[in-house]
């Protein structure tokens, strides 16, 4: 579904991904793991198109419900409407928009890009209230500005109710599970699982630690060290590089 | 040309950023058809004006009257003298909201006007200006003790150039709101002075939006007479293109004036690199009791708002026309009638999508020109963590 082959790219002219191969199959989970600074948020940038952020090689295809596409070539709204799904690290606040209308804007540009009618209000309300409480997330933060005033946790939660809503083929969680409590960490993760585990879509989870691995069962993690990955390995690899650290594992 | 010699230099501090030159400018300007004017869908006294001569035909004047005016010293306030409108009422009385229109077919006109609101006292008044030459005009604001007076004034002159020269005098526990929006094409100036007696409130802001060479700048004075007073001054500047956009703001407590409660806030979006914001937060405060809160900032879009929603499917001509729009709004939501304010929102959308379409056809773009902020302003991108408040 994703197949990313010898990417490099570069910010300010330092060069943080270095011959990154990568492929994602659909109906699987794929963990990425990695020290501080090995360029895991950069793949997700990269991913998402974020200016700034410059690729001097490699290829990405994903392979999403429109099929094939050279997903490099598009803005980051078009990988938006063919499918792809960034989960910010650090969401951002956005004052005088609120949640609502920033989530129906979203789903009916992306549903103008793929030809298909706007939602109209009522429909999306009930969409939107249905996500918020699978997900434990008030109401009335619906109605609020976008993360303004939000903790880090309810931020997070928002993130996966903008999944939910969005309802995107491909996504790529770009440390989902930090600040989040036991608790919220369960449904966050519950929410992946729900929201992602069918055998037409994917997951790319980026990750520091193996704890939100426990709720969602990753089919591949890899370890992202300097720009590349070093190794792949089922679920216990996870668990390995916990018990171990890093440098004991990828040396 | 007009003699427009007698108005102060720009060297004088209160006139630095005006652009008098524009004036005999705008009264030279070829004279154009009446433009189309239309009243809001509200009750009340209706005043159409065209070229300073009320339209009589056209106007329903209800509670206000025509007459003859004091003159101001002010040097624009002073050359709108003689007849202009009055609204007058009683001790607790409440009009309907009246509505000034101001249409200019060119050159020059000015025009006097004189509220008074006896104590506990309502009054609601909505202005537009419409149409090419110079308009100036004269206002002097008599609130007695706990009147409310909401003032919504916006300029949509495609070009020429609006003076406003208005002083307030606010009585005590009064209250007195004005919300500007300059969303023409037309130059201006809102040069204004309140006085608050006790404990009374004034909040003057507005939207000042430019594009191509406008210039719009407002002046305004707070001046705190008596204790227990609070000021709010909201003002937002939008610039495009070469066009500049200035905001000071200033807040004068007087010795006795304890307790006074001042907030400043004044912000500057620069939509491209060529245009410029001038803001300039003043405080002169003599009382050693007071909380007088300020911040300035000028700056771009915020990058990461921007990224994040176009991560989520909004295009980026969108998604900056959502975030500017959220920009102006702040100064905006004041408007406490619905209708007026969002028939305001809506003038202020229609400058938003044609400057902002302008915007994806320009190519290119150049250092950022002078951007001039005074004391307590500081450069930042705007964001949430954009705005450096302090407190003086």
């Amino acid at each position: 579904m994703l197949r990313i082959e010898n990417l490099h790219a570069e910010i300010d002219g330092k060069e943080i991904l270095k011959g990154l191969t990568l492929e994602v199959n659909a109906g699987e989970v794929h963990a990425i793991m990695g020290p501080n600074g090995a360029g895991k948020s950069t793949l997700g940038y990269v991913l998402g198109g974020r200016p700034g952020y410059e690729v001097t090689a490699g290829s990405v295809t994903f392979n999403g419900p429109e099929g094939p596409c050279d997903l490099l070539e598009k803005e980051p709204h078009e990988r938006a409407a063919a499918g792809l799904f960034l989960g910010f690290q650090y969401p951002v606040e956005i004052p005088g928009v609120s949640n609502v209308q920033f989530l129906r804007e979203s789903l009916n540009a992306q549903r103008a890009g793929r030809d298909e009618k706007p939602l109209s209000g009522a429909e999306f309300l009930k969409l939107a209230r249905a996500q918020a409480d699978a997900l434990g997330l008030a109401q009335d933060m619906l109605k609020r500005p976008v993360n303004v005033g939000f903790s880090g946790g309810e931020k997070k939660r928002n993130e996966m109710v903008q999944m939910g809503i969005i309802d995107p083929a491909f996504a790529i969680l770009d440390e989902t599970d930090s600040g989040l409590d036991i608790d919220a960490l369960r449904i966050v993760g519950d929410g992946i699982n729900r929201i992602m585990r069918r055998p037409d879509k994917a997951v790319l989870l980026i990750t520091h630690y193996q704890r939100l691995l426990d709720y969602v069962k990753p089919d591949r993690v890899h370890v992202l060290a300097d720009g590349r990955i070093t190794r792949s390995g089922g679920a216990e690899l996870a668990h390995q590089l916990e018990r171990e650290g890093y440098a004991e594992v990828v040396a | 040309m007009t003699a427009v010699l007698d108005l102060p230099s720009t060297r004088e501090e209160a006139w630095r950023w005006a652009d008098l030159g524009a004036l005999s400018a705008a009264a030279a300007l070829a004279p154009v058809a009446a433009p189309a004017h239309e009243f809001l869908d509200l009750p009340g006294a209706r005043l159409l004006f065209v070229d300073g001569v009320l339209d009589e035909a056209r106007s329903q004047l209800h509670r206000v009257e025509l007459t003859d005016l004091p003159t101001s010293d002010h040097a624009l306030g002073r050359r709108a003298a003689g007849k202009g409108w009055r609204l007058s009422l009683d001790a607790r009385a409440a009009a309907d909201p009246v509505q000034v229109v101001h249409v200019a077919t060119g050159r020059e006109n000015h025009l006097p006007a004189h509220i008074h609101l006896g104590d506990d006292a309502v009054a609601q008044v909505v202005e537009t200006f419409v149409g090419a030459g110079w308009q100036n005009r004269h206002l002097s604001v008599t609130l007695g003790k706990g009147a409310r007076l909401m003032r919504s004034v916006r300029l949509l002159q495609p070009a020429g150039f609006v003076s406003l020269r208005e002083e307030a005098d606010v009585g005590a526990a009064a209250s007195l709101v004005a919300v500007f929006l300059g969303a023409g094409g037309q130059g201006s100036r809102i040069d204004a002075r309140l006085t608050l007696g006790d404990g009374a409130f004034g909040d003057y802001g507005g939207a000042l939006l430019t594009a191509g060479e406008q210039r719009q700048e407002c002046a305004v004075r707070v001046n705190h007479a008596q204790p227990d007073g609070s000021s709010r001054q909201l003002w937002r500047a939008v610039a495009a293109d070469r066009s500049q956009a200035s905001l000071a703001a200033a807040v004068e407590v007087a010795r006795h004036a304890q307790k006074t409660d001042g907030e400043q806030s004044l912000r500057g979006l620069l939509l491209h690199r060529t245009a410029t914001v001038n803001l300039k937060p003043e405080l002169e405060i003599f009382a050693d009791d007071v909380k007088c809160a300020h911040g300035a900032t000028v700056g771009e879009l915020d990058a990461r708002a921007l990224f994040y929603m176009e991560s989520r499917g909004i295009p980026r001509a969108r998604a900056q026309a959502l975030l500017t729009r959220a920009f102006v709004n702040d100064a905006l939501e004041r408007i406490g009638d619905e209708t007026t304010r969002a028939a305001f929102e809506a003038d202020a959308d229609a400058w938003l999508e044609a400057s902002l379409s302008r915007r994806e056809r320009s190519v290119g773009s150049t250092a950022p020109r002078a951007v001039e902020i005074l004391p307590g302003a500081e450069p930042t991108q705007l964001g949430p963590l954009g705005a450096a408040e302090g407190e003086g």
